[in-house]
Protein backbone atom coordinates (compact mmCIF):
# COMPACT_ATOMS: atom_id res chain seq x y z
CA UNK A 1 0.00 0.00 0.00
CA UNK A 2 2.33 2.64 -1.30
CA UNK A 3 2.54 5.67 -3.38
CA UNK A 4 2.16 3.40 -6.17
CA UNK A 5 -1.28 2.01 -5.35
CA UNK A 6 -3.56 3.30 -8.32
CA UNK A 7 -6.81 2.51 -9.49
CA UNK A 8 -7.95 1.51 -13.21
CA UNK A 9 -10.40 3.87 -14.90
CA UNK A 10 -14.09 2.28 -14.43
CA UNK A 11 -15.20 -0.44 -17.19
CA UNK A 12 -11.36 -1.71 -17.15
CA UNK A 13 -11.18 -5.15 -17.46
CA UNK A 14 -9.17 -7.42 -15.75
CA UNK A 15 -5.30 -6.03 -14.78
CA UNK A 16 -4.37 -8.73 -17.82
CA UNK A 17 -6.81 -8.30 -20.04
CA UNK A 18 -6.94 -4.40 -19.42
CA UNK A 19 -3.14 -4.59 -20.26
CA UNK A 20 -3.43 -6.50 -23.50
CA UNK A 21 -5.84 -4.17 -24.96
CA UNK A 22 -4.26 -0.92 -23.86
CA UNK A 23 -3.09 1.19 -26.68
CA UNK A 24 -1.91 3.75 -24.48
CA UNK A 25 -3.35 6.47 -26.64
CA UNK A 26 -4.18 8.57 -23.26
CA UNK A 27 -7.41 9.11 -25.30
CA UNK A 28 -9.06 8.54 -21.60
CA UNK A 29 -7.25 10.31 -20.01
CA UNK A 30 -7.62 13.78 -22.43
CA UNK A 31 -11.58 13.04 -22.47
CA UNK A 32 -11.54 12.92 -18.36
CA UNK A 33 -13.48 16.04 -17.27
CA UNK A 34 -12.30 15.84 -13.90
CA UNK A 35 -8.80 15.64 -14.29
CA UNK A 36 -8.78 12.19 -12.14
CA UNK A 37 -7.16 9.74 -15.07
CA UNK A 38 -3.57 10.04 -15.41
CA UNK A 39 -0.81 8.66 -17.73
CA UNK A 40 1.36 5.97 -16.12
CA UNK A 41 5.00 7.46 -16.13
CA UNK A 42 8.32 6.46 -16.27
CA UNK A 43 10.24 4.01 -18.55
CA UNK A 44 8.69 0.38 -17.39
CA UNK A 45 7.87 -0.55 -21.64
CA UNK A 46 4.83 -2.47 -20.24
CA UNK A 47 2.72 -0.10 -18.61
CA UNK A 48 4.48 3.13 -19.54
CA UNK A 49 1.18 5.45 -21.05
CA UNK A 50 -1.76 3.55 -19.42
CA UNK A 51 -4.31 5.22 -17.25
CA UNK A 52 -4.41 5.23 -14.08
CA UNK A 53 -6.31 7.22 -11.03
CA UNK A 54 -4.96 7.84 -8.02
CA UNK A 55 -7.88 8.84 -5.61
CA UNK A 56 -5.96 11.07 -2.88
CA UNK A 57 -5.54 13.82 -6.02
CA UNK A 58 -8.25 13.74 -7.80
CA UNK A 59 -11.01 10.86 -8.29
CA UNK A 60 -13.54 9.03 -10.61
CA UNK A 61 -16.53 10.48 -10.69
CA UNK A 62 -18.07 7.20 -12.73
CA UNK A 63 -19.02 9.93 -15.51
CA UNK A 64 -18.17 7.11 -17.92
CA UNK A 65 -16.55 9.30 -20.75
CA UNK A 66 -13.14 7.44 -21.05
CA UNK A 67 -14.92 4.01 -21.12
CA UNK A 68 -16.82 5.38 -24.25
CA UNK A 69 -13.96 7.07 -26.11
CA UNK A 70 -11.38 3.53 -25.83
CA UNK A 71 -11.04 2.96 -29.24
CA UNK A 72 -9.34 -1.05 -28.11
CA UNK A 73 -12.16 -1.47 -25.47
CA UNK A 74 -9.77 -2.20 -22.75
CA UNK A 75 -12.17 -0.27 -20.39
CA UNK A 76 -15.77 -1.20 -22.07
CA UNK A 77 -18.50 0.83 -21.76
CA UNK A 78 -21.04 -0.57 -18.66
CA UNK A 79 -23.41 1.17 -16.35
CA UNK A 80 -22.17 2.54 -13.10
CA UNK A 81 -23.61 -0.29 -11.01
CA UNK A 82 -21.09 -3.27 -12.48
CA UNK A 83 -18.41 -0.74 -12.20
CA UNK A 84 -15.80 -2.54 -9.90
CA UNK A 85 -12.65 -0.32 -9.63
CA UNK A 86 -11.88 -1.42 -6.26
CA UNK A 87 -13.23 -2.01 -2.69
CA UNK A 88 -13.65 0.72 -0.38
CA UNK A 89 -13.21 0.33 3.36
CA UNK A 90 -13.89 2.02 5.78
CA UNK A 91 -11.51 2.44 9.19
CA UNK A 92 -14.25 2.92 11.91
CA UNK A 93 -11.81 3.59 14.50
CA UNK A 94 -10.53 6.53 12.68
CA UNK A 95 -13.80 7.66 11.15
CA UNK A 96 -15.48 10.50 12.76
CA UNK A 97 -18.83 10.19 12.66
CA UNK A 98 -18.13 6.03 14.21
CA UNK A 99 -15.55 7.18 16.32
CA UNK A 100 -18.51 9.66 17.35
CA UNK A 101 -15.99 12.89 17.23
CA UNK A 102 -17.91 14.58 14.87
CA UNK A 103 -21.16 14.58 12.71
CA UNK A 104 -19.62 13.87 9.40
CA UNK A 105 -21.36 12.36 6.46
CA UNK A 106 -18.77 13.51 3.82
CA UNK A 107 -18.57 10.27 2.28
CA UNK A 108 -21.82 9.73 1.70
CA UNK A 109 -23.12 13.14 0.47
CA UNK A 110 -20.19 12.68 -2.50
CA UNK A 111 -20.68 8.60 -3.39
CA UNK A 112 -22.23 8.87 -6.57
CA UNK A 113 -24.07 5.95 -6.27
CA UNK A 114 -25.41 6.23 -2.57
CA UNK A 115 -28.10 3.84 -0.80
CA UNK A 116 -26.40 1.71 -3.31
CA UNK A 117 -23.24 1.42 -2.66
CA UNK A 118 -23.16 3.20 0.75
CA UNK A 119 -25.81 3.33 2.99
CA UNK A 120 -26.54 5.24 6.33
CA UNK A 121 -26.58 2.87 9.10
CA UNK A 122 -29.77 4.23 11.38
CA UNK A 123 -29.53 7.24 9.53
CA UNK A 124 -25.89 8.71 10.71
CA UNK A 125 -23.21 6.22 9.83
CA UNK A 126 -21.57 5.23 6.83
CA UNK A 127 -21.62 1.62 5.48
CA UNK A 128 -20.16 0.87 2.50
CA UNK A 129 -21.41 -2.45 0.58
CA UNK A 130 -20.25 -4.81 -1.83
CA UNK A 131 -21.89 -2.69 -4.79
CA UNK A 132 -19.65 -0.16 -4.15
CA UNK A 133 -17.81 0.73 -7.52
CA UNK A 134 -14.51 1.54 -5.92
CA UNK A 135 -14.44 5.05 -7.45
CA UNK A 136 -12.56 6.23 -4.79
CA UNK A 137 -14.22 9.66 -4.04
CA UNK A 138 -14.92 8.72 -0.55
CA UNK A 139 -11.50 8.41 -0.16
CA UNK A 140 -10.83 11.69 -2.12
CA UNK A 141 -13.42 13.43 0.49
CA UNK A 142 -12.59 12.12 3.98
CA UNK A 143 -11.43 14.19 6.49
CA UNK A 144 -10.29 11.73 8.68
CA UNK A 145 -8.43 9.75 6.07
CA UNK A 146 -10.48 6.79 7.00
CA UNK A 147 -11.45 5.41 3.69
CA UNK A 148 -9.01 3.38 1.78
CA UNK A 149 -10.02 1.56 -1.84
CA UNK A 150 -7.93 -1.57 -2.55
CA UNK A 151 -7.57 -1.43 -6.62
CA UNK A 152 -9.47 -4.55 -8.16
CA UNK A 153 -6.46 -5.82 -9.70
CA UNK A 154 -4.25 -6.21 -6.37
CA UNK A 155 -7.34 -8.87 -5.88
CA UNK A 156 -7.26 -10.69 -9.12
CA UNK A 157 -3.50 -11.08 -8.50
CA UNK A 158 -3.80 -11.82 -5.36
CA UNK A 159 -2.76 -9.11 -3.83
CA UNK A 160 0.49 -8.12 -5.64
CA UNK A 161 0.97 -6.08 -8.32
CA UNK A 162 2.54 -7.44 -11.43
CA UNK A 163 4.07 -4.73 -13.23
CA UNK A 164 2.17 -5.51 -16.04
CA UNK A 165 3.96 -7.87 -17.61
CA UNK B 1 0.37 33.63 -58.15
CA UNK B 2 2.69 31.41 -58.37
CA UNK B 3 1.75 27.27 -57.48
CA UNK B 4 3.54 26.37 -53.85
CA UNK B 5 5.87 23.91 -54.51
CA UNK B 6 5.61 20.06 -53.13
CA UNK B 7 8.03 20.62 -50.59
CA UNK B 8 6.43 24.21 -49.43
CA UNK B 9 3.16 22.22 -49.05
CA UNK B 10 4.87 19.03 -47.36
CA UNK B 11 6.98 21.14 -44.89
CA UNK B 12 3.20 23.06 -43.80
CA UNK B 13 1.40 19.61 -43.46
CA UNK B 14 4.25 18.39 -41.05
CA UNK B 15 4.43 21.97 -39.24
CA UNK B 16 0.59 21.78 -39.14
CA UNK B 17 0.96 17.96 -37.56
CA UNK B 18 4.03 19.12 -35.14
CA UNK B 19 1.90 22.21 -33.81
CA UNK B 20 -1.12 20.04 -33.65
CA UNK B 21 -0.62 17.52 -31.20
CA UNK B 22 0.80 20.28 -28.94
CA UNK B 23 -1.92 22.20 -28.78
CA UNK B 24 -4.33 19.29 -28.54
CA UNK B 25 -3.17 18.12 -24.59
CA UNK B 26 -3.78 21.86 -24.14
CA UNK B 27 -7.30 22.01 -25.82
CA UNK B 28 -8.05 18.71 -23.96
CA UNK B 29 -7.37 20.16 -20.50
CA UNK B 30 -9.64 23.08 -21.54
CA UNK B 31 -12.47 21.26 -22.16
CA UNK B 32 -12.39 21.29 -25.76
CA UNK B 33 -12.99 18.20 -27.23
CA UNK B 34 -13.05 17.53 -31.17
CA UNK B 35 -9.84 16.30 -31.19
CA UNK B 36 -8.37 12.94 -28.79
CA UNK B 37 -5.25 10.84 -28.89
CA UNK B 38 -1.92 10.56 -29.84
CA UNK B 39 -0.31 9.17 -33.09
CA UNK B 40 -0.99 5.32 -31.61
CA UNK B 41 -4.76 5.60 -32.05
CA UNK B 42 -6.77 8.98 -32.49
CA UNK B 43 -9.88 10.24 -32.37
CA UNK B 44 -10.99 13.09 -34.96
CA UNK B 45 -14.14 13.49 -33.45
CA UNK B 46 -15.89 10.21 -34.38
CA UNK B 47 -13.25 9.19 -37.09
CA UNK B 48 -10.61 6.83 -35.52
CA UNK B 49 -7.11 6.64 -36.53
CA UNK B 50 -5.03 3.88 -35.38
CA UNK B 51 -0.96 3.25 -35.68
CA UNK B 52 -1.05 -0.38 -38.23
CA UNK B 53 1.51 -1.81 -35.78
CA UNK B 54 -0.58 -1.11 -32.36
CA UNK B 55 -4.07 -2.76 -33.82
CA UNK B 56 -2.25 -5.65 -34.87
CA UNK B 57 -0.70 -6.26 -31.77
CA UNK B 58 -4.02 -5.94 -29.97
CA UNK B 59 -5.18 -8.02 -32.79
CA UNK B 60 -2.63 -10.80 -32.24
CA UNK B 61 -2.84 -11.17 -28.35
CA UNK B 62 -6.60 -10.88 -28.17
CA UNK B 63 -7.66 -12.64 -31.30
CA UNK B 64 -10.45 -10.08 -31.32
CA UNK B 65 -10.82 -6.35 -32.75
CA UNK B 66 -12.88 -3.53 -31.95
CA UNK B 67 -14.61 -1.40 -34.60
CA UNK B 68 -12.71 1.79 -34.16
CA UNK B 69 -9.72 0.34 -33.74
CA UNK B 70 -10.07 -1.94 -36.94
CA UNK B 71 -11.68 0.82 -38.81
CA UNK B 72 -8.44 3.12 -37.50
CA UNK B 73 -5.69 0.75 -39.30
CA UNK B 74 -7.92 0.53 -42.21
CA UNK B 75 -8.11 4.00 -42.87
CA UNK B 76 -4.48 4.28 -41.88
CA UNK B 77 -3.39 1.19 -44.19
CA UNK B 78 -5.55 2.54 -47.13
CA UNK B 79 -3.69 5.89 -47.79
CA UNK B 80 -0.40 4.09 -48.08
CA UNK B 81 -2.36 1.57 -50.23
CA UNK B 82 -3.12 4.77 -52.26
CA UNK B 83 -0.44 7.22 -51.81
CA UNK B 84 2.44 5.15 -50.75
CA UNK B 85 4.01 5.59 -47.28
CA UNK B 86 3.19 9.30 -47.37
CA UNK B 87 2.79 9.10 -43.04
CA UNK B 88 6.66 8.82 -42.93
CA UNK B 89 7.28 12.16 -44.60
CA UNK B 90 3.92 14.55 -44.97
CA UNK B 91 3.18 13.32 -41.41
CA UNK B 92 5.34 11.79 -39.05
CA UNK B 93 6.77 14.21 -36.56
CA UNK B 94 10.00 12.13 -35.40
CA UNK B 95 10.37 12.43 -39.25
CA UNK B 96 10.67 16.04 -39.30
CA UNK B 97 12.86 16.28 -36.62
CA UNK B 98 14.90 13.50 -38.35
CA UNK B 99 15.13 15.69 -42.04
CA UNK B 100 15.87 18.42 -40.00
CA UNK B 101 18.58 17.08 -38.34
CA UNK B 102 20.21 15.32 -41.42
CA UNK B 103 19.42 18.31 -43.84
CA UNK B 104 21.45 20.59 -41.10
CA UNK B 105 24.30 17.83 -40.51
CA UNK B 106 24.66 18.12 -44.73
CA UNK B 107 24.98 22.18 -44.58
CA UNK B 108 27.07 22.57 -41.43
CA UNK B 109 29.55 19.45 -41.41
CA UNK B 110 32.11 19.48 -43.84
CA UNK B 111 31.50 18.27 -47.74
CA UNK B 112 33.99 15.46 -47.37
CA UNK B 113 32.94 14.18 -44.28
CA UNK B 114 30.39 11.32 -45.65
CA UNK B 115 28.57 10.14 -42.05
CA UNK B 116 28.28 6.56 -41.24
CA UNK B 117 28.73 4.13 -44.41
CA UNK B 118 25.14 2.07 -43.97
CA UNK B 119 24.85 0.43 -47.54
CA UNK B 120 22.87 -2.37 -46.69
CA UNK B 121 19.29 -1.98 -48.12
CA UNK B 122 17.50 -0.53 -44.85
CA UNK B 123 13.99 -2.37 -45.50
CA UNK B 124 16.15 -5.91 -45.24
CA UNK B 125 17.02 -5.01 -41.79
CA UNK B 126 13.86 -2.85 -40.74
CA UNK B 127 11.97 -6.42 -41.56
CA UNK B 128 14.44 -8.65 -39.57
CA UNK B 129 13.83 -6.20 -36.49
CA UNK B 130 9.93 -6.20 -37.23
CA UNK B 131 9.52 -9.97 -37.11
CA UNK B 132 12.24 -10.00 -34.13
CA UNK B 133 9.79 -7.58 -32.56
CA UNK B 134 6.56 -9.62 -33.32
CA UNK B 135 8.55 -12.27 -31.76
CA UNK B 136 9.24 -11.13 -28.34
CA UNK B 137 6.27 -9.52 -28.06
CA UNK B 138 4.55 -13.01 -28.70
CA UNK B 139 6.48 -14.49 -26.21
CA UNK B 140 7.53 -12.20 -23.72
CA UNK B 141 4.74 -9.64 -23.37
CA UNK B 142 1.28 -9.42 -22.76
CA UNK B 143 1.20 -5.54 -23.54
CA UNK B 144 1.77 -3.91 -26.98
CA UNK B 145 5.29 -3.59 -25.82
CA UNK B 146 6.15 -2.63 -29.46
CA UNK B 147 4.36 0.90 -29.32
CA UNK B 148 7.22 1.64 -26.98
CA UNK B 149 9.62 2.03 -30.47
CA UNK B 150 7.20 3.95 -32.13
CA UNK B 151 8.85 7.57 -31.81
CA UNK B 152 6.13 9.67 -33.43
CA UNK B 153 4.09 8.13 -30.09
CA UNK B 154 7.20 9.27 -27.94
CA UNK B 155 6.66 12.89 -29.53
CA UNK B 156 3.33 13.12 -28.74
CA UNK B 157 2.76 11.53 -25.10
CA UNK B 158 5.77 14.09 -23.95
CA UNK B 159 3.19 16.75 -24.81
CA UNK B 160 0.27 14.54 -22.97
CA UNK B 161 2.42 14.37 -20.13
CA UNK B 162 3.55 17.69 -19.90
CA UNK B 163 0.08 19.35 -20.76
CA UNK B 164 -2.27 17.25 -19.49
CA UNK B 165 -0.43 16.27 -16.30
CA UNK B 166 2.47 18.66 -15.96
CA UNK B 167 4.73 15.78 -15.51
CA UNK B 168 8.12 16.49 -17.85
CA UNK B 169 8.86 13.47 -19.14
CA UNK B 170 12.67 12.52 -19.71
CA UNK B 171 11.59 10.75 -23.03
CA UNK B 172 12.16 13.60 -25.17
CA UNK B 173 16.02 13.17 -23.76
CA UNK B 174 15.89 9.78 -26.02
CA UNK B 175 14.53 11.59 -29.24
CA UNK B 176 17.29 14.26 -28.95
CA UNK B 177 20.14 11.74 -28.72
CA UNK B 178 18.55 10.05 -31.65
CA UNK B 179 18.39 13.10 -33.38
CA UNK B 180 21.97 13.69 -32.16
CA UNK B 181 23.06 10.42 -33.62
CA UNK B 182 21.64 11.21 -37.29
CA UNK B 183 22.93 14.25 -37.42
CA UNK B 184 26.44 13.09 -36.94
CA UNK B 185 25.58 10.14 -39.08
CA UNK B 186 24.41 12.69 -41.70
CA UNK B 187 21.71 9.15 -42.53
CA UNK B 188 18.25 9.18 -41.31
CA UNK B 189 19.34 5.71 -39.04
CA UNK B 190 15.53 5.00 -37.29
CA UNK B 191 13.59 5.86 -40.37
CA UNK B 192 15.65 3.58 -43.01
CA UNK B 193 16.53 1.02 -40.96
CA UNK B 194 14.79 0.59 -37.76
CA UNK B 195 11.10 2.16 -37.53
CA UNK B 196 9.47 -0.76 -37.47
CA UNK B 197 5.77 0.90 -37.53
CA UNK B 198 6.30 1.53 -41.19
CA UNK B 199 6.89 -1.39 -42.03
CA UNK B 200 2.93 -2.89 -42.30
CA UNK B 201 2.70 0.35 -44.30
CA UNK B 202 5.53 -0.38 -47.20
CA UNK B 203 4.00 -3.84 -47.24
CA UNK B 204 0.40 -2.42 -47.61
CA UNK B 205 1.28 0.52 -50.29
CA UNK B 206 3.37 -2.87 -52.16
CA UNK B 207 0.20 -4.71 -52.55
CA UNK B 208 -1.21 -1.74 -55.04
CA UNK B 209 0.23 -1.34 -58.36
CA UNK B 210 -1.14 1.70 -59.01
CA UNK B 211 -0.26 4.03 -56.03
CA UNK B 212 1.40 7.41 -56.13
CA UNK B 213 5.34 7.02 -57.01
CA UNK B 214 7.89 9.17 -58.27
CA UNK B 215 8.53 8.08 -62.15
CA UNK B 216 11.35 8.41 -63.85
CA UNK B 217 11.78 9.43 -67.65
CA UNK B 218 15.31 8.78 -68.86
CA UNK B 219 15.38 10.59 -72.08
CA UNK B 220 14.87 13.95 -70.00
CA UNK B 221 17.88 13.48 -67.64
CA UNK B 222 20.55 15.87 -68.30
CA UNK B 223 22.60 14.97 -65.41
CA UNK B 224 24.50 12.26 -66.89
CA UNK B 225 27.68 11.61 -65.26
CA UNK B 226 27.17 14.78 -63.12
CA UNK B 227 26.87 15.27 -59.79
CA UNK B 228 23.01 14.26 -59.03
CA UNK B 229 20.40 16.66 -57.92
CA UNK B 230 18.36 14.02 -57.15
CA UNK B 231 20.26 12.32 -55.44
CA UNK B 232 21.72 14.38 -53.10
CA UNK B 233 18.31 15.94 -52.00
CA UNK B 234 17.12 12.90 -51.27
CA UNK B 235 17.06 12.51 -47.37
CA UNK B 236 16.78 8.79 -47.06
CA UNK B 237 20.28 9.02 -49.39
CA UNK B 238 18.34 6.86 -51.54
CA UNK B 239 18.78 7.11 -55.87
CA UNK B 240 15.34 8.51 -57.26
CA UNK B 241 16.49 7.14 -60.35
CA UNK B 242 15.91 3.52 -58.87
CA UNK B 243 12.97 3.81 -56.75
CA UNK B 244 10.95 2.14 -58.51
CA UNK B 245 12.85 -1.26 -59.29
CA UNK B 246 15.55 -1.20 -55.93
CA UNK B 247 14.27 1.11 -53.11
CA UNK B 248 10.90 1.40 -53.80
CA UNK B 249 10.53 -0.08 -50.53
CA UNK B 250 12.04 2.71 -48.78
CA UNK B 251 10.82 5.74 -50.90
CA UNK B 252 8.41 7.53 -48.45
CA UNK B 253 7.23 10.29 -51.88
CA UNK B 254 8.16 13.13 -50.08
CA UNK B 255 8.77 14.60 -53.15
CA UNK B 256 12.32 16.65 -52.93
CA UNK B 257 14.10 14.44 -55.52
CA UNK B 258 11.21 16.21 -58.18
CA UNK B 259 11.61 19.64 -56.76
CA UNK B 260 15.31 19.39 -57.40
CA UNK B 261 15.06 17.70 -60.62
CA UNK B 262 12.47 20.79 -61.65
CA UNK B 263 15.60 23.06 -61.95
CA UNK B 264 17.77 20.40 -64.13
CA UNK B 265 15.34 18.04 -66.98
CA UNK B 266 11.74 17.45 -65.13
CA UNK B 267 12.94 13.76 -65.33
CA UNK B 268 10.84 12.74 -61.94
CA UNK B 269 7.41 13.22 -61.43
CA UNK B 270 4.58 12.09 -59.25
CA UNK B 271 3.01 9.52 -61.42
CA UNK B 272 0.05 6.89 -60.49
CA UNK B 273 1.89 3.23 -60.94
CA UNK B 274 4.04 2.55 -64.05
CA UNK B 275 6.14 0.47 -65.91
CA UNK B 276 9.88 -0.06 -64.70
CA UNK B 277 12.38 2.74 -65.08
CA UNK B 278 13.90 1.62 -68.21
CA UNK B 279 10.18 2.48 -69.81
CA UNK B 280 10.06 4.62 -73.06
CA UNK B 281 6.55 5.90 -71.94
CA UNK B 282 6.02 9.39 -71.35
CA UNK B 283 4.83 10.21 -67.56
CA UNK B 284 1.20 10.21 -67.00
Amino acid sequence: MSGNRFLRPPGARTEKEFLSRCLQCGQCAQVCIFDCIVMHTGFNPFVAGTPEINPKIAACHLCMRCSAICPSDALHDIPIEQVRMGFAEIDRKKCYQWAEFLLCRSCYERCPIKWVAMELERGEYPVITDKCAGCGLCEHVCPAKAIIVTPTRYVDAGRKNDGGK
Amino acid sequence: MKKPSIKTCRRLCQLLIIVMFIVIPILNKNRYSLLYGNLLSFHFWVIPLADPLAVLQLTLKNLSITFDSFVGAFISLFVAFSLGTVFCSWMCPFGFLSELAVNSSKKILPRSYKGFALVAPGFKLKFSIFIAGIGFFLIFSTTPVLNQLSLPAWYTRFFQYLFGQGYFSLSILVIAALLLIEFIAKKRIWCRYICPQSVLLSLTKRLNKKRLIVGFNPQKCRCKGEREHCTESCSLSLKPKKVWNLEDMECTNCGDCIVACKQVGKALTFQMGGEKCDSQEEPL
